[in-house]
C-alpha cells in the first residue's frame, strides 16, 4: 500500500497552500481521488490521521470524493465507465482509451484557520 | 478569523512529476533510453533483465537500477552479467519515487549509456502512481498469475506503453488462457502492444530486444 506516501504527499502540498495563505491550520482537507487512480480512498482515509500527527493538519478532517472513469465512446460520447470492463464502452463494448476523468488524484479544498 | 475555504485544485504528487521531468530532462540529455519494469512479486522481472544483459549486453551499455524492500540480492545476481546494477533500498516503501531514481543517478556515468532499466519493486499497484521520469513502461504478468490479472489491476496496465506476459514456456502446464488474457489487456488498456516471451527458452526476445532498443516491434 502507498497510501501513506500519497498522504505524506498532501500534506506537503497542503502545507504549501497554508504558507501562501498565511494560515497555520487546516480543519478540513478534500481530496478528489479517480476510480483509475490506483489509490484506494479507504486506504487514504486510514493512513492520513497517523500522518498528519505533528503537522498543521493534525486533527483535521478530510473528505474524500470519488471521481468515476468517464471515457469517449465513438458511438456514444462521453460515458462513465465500468473499472471492471476496463476502457471499453458499457452500451456497446467499443475501446474508449482515452480517460476524460477518473485518474486524477488531488487536493481540491482547504478549510483554513 | 473565521474560518476561510480555499480551492486548490493540485495535484497531490506535483512534487514527484517534477523531479520526474528532471530525471527525464537527464536522461534526454544524456541520449539514455530510461524503462520503468513493473509487475507482481515474481513475474520474472530479474530473469527477464538477466536474459537482457545477457541477449544485448554487447550490442548496447546497458545498466539497472533495482528498487527492493531490503535484501541486495537482486542486484547481486544481475551484476554477473557485468553490467552496473544499483540497489534502491526502499525500506518498507513500496514502489520506486521519482526522487528515489534522481538519489542514484550519480553512480551511474550516464554519458557512458544507452539504457538504463528501473527494475520497479514487486507490486502492481503502487507504481502506477508514480512517474520515475523514463522513457517508456513495461508492465509485465506471467501466465502462472492468471487471465484477470489485467482487469483486477487496470490502473498499471492503463500506464503500460507495452505489456509483455512473460513464462511462456508454463503456459500449457498452467492452461493459460492466451486469448481471454490478451482480450483483457486490451480492454485495460485499448491498442497496447503485447509481447509473449519466455526468459528461460529465449523465445519472443526479438520482440522485446526491439523495445529495449526503442525499435518498432
Ligand atoms: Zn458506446
Amino acid at each position: 500500500m502507498h497510501e501513506a506516501s500519497i498522504a505524506l504527499s498532501l500534506i506537503d502540498v497542503a502545507r504549501e497552500v497554508l504558507r501562501e495563505h498565511g494560515a497555520a491550520r487546516a480543519r478540513a482537507v478534500t481530496v478528489r481521488v479517480g476510480q483509475w487512480s490506483s489509490v484506494v480512498p479507504e486506504a487514504l482515509e486510514a493512513a492520513f490521521p497517523a500522518c498528519a500527527e505533528g503537522t498543521p493538519l493534525e486533527g483535521a478532517h478530510l473528505s474524500i470524493v470519488r471521481v468515476p472513469g468517464v471515457g469517449e465512446c465513438p458511438n456514444h460520447g462521453p460515458v462513465e465507465l465500468d473499472v471492471t470492463r476496463g476502457l471499453r464502452c458499457p452500451l456497446c463494448d467499443a475501446p474508449t482509451p482515452t480517460l476524460l476523468q477518473g485518474d486524477e488524484l488531488e487536493l481540491d479544498e482547504l478549510e483554513l484557520t | 478569523m473565521p474560518p476561510r475555504i480555499v480551492t486548490v485544485r493540485q495535484n497531490i504528487l506535483k512534487a514527484n512529476d517534477h523531479t520526474a521531468a528532471e530525471n527525464r530532462a537527464a536522461f534526454r540529455a544524456a541520449g539514455v533510453r530510461a524503462i520503468n519494469l513493473v509487475s507482481s512479486p515474481g513475474a520474472g522481472k530479474t530473469a527477464l533483465l538477466e536474459r537482457t544483459l545477457r541477449d544485448l549486453g554487447s550490442e548496447l551499455r546497458l545498466a539497472v537500477a533495482v528498487g527492493d524492500l531490503a535484501t541486495e540480492n537482486d542486484a547481486a545476481r544481475l551484476r554477473q552479467w557485468g553490467a552496473q546494477a544499483e540497489q534502491i533500498v526502499t525500506g518498507t516503501v513500496c514502489h520506486l519515487d521519482a526522487a528515489m531514481v534522481q538519489g542514484v543517478l550519480p553512480r551511474f556515468d550516464l554519458s557512458a549509456l544507452d539504457v538504463l532499466l528501473l527494475e520497479n519493486v514487486g507490486n502492481l499497484v503502487c507504481p502506477s502512481s508514480y512517474d520515475l521520469g523514463e522513457a517508456a513502461r513495461a508492465v509485465l504478468i506471467s501466465t502462472t498469475e492468471g487471465e484477470d490479472k489485467p482487469l483486477k489491476y487496470p490502473t498499471m496496465f492503463n500506464t503500460a506503453d507495452v505489456v509483455v506476459i512473460t513464462k511462456m514456456d508454463l503456459a500449457d502446464a498452467v492452461e493459460f488462457d492466451r486469448a481471454l488474457c490478451r482480450e483483457n489487456i486490451d480492454r485495460a488498456r485499448p491498442g497496447v502492444p503485447v509481447i509473449e516471451l519466455s526468459s528461460k527458452r529465449g523465445t519472443g526476445l526479438d520482440a522485446w530486444s526491439a523495445f529495449v532498443r526503442g525499435e518498432r516491434f
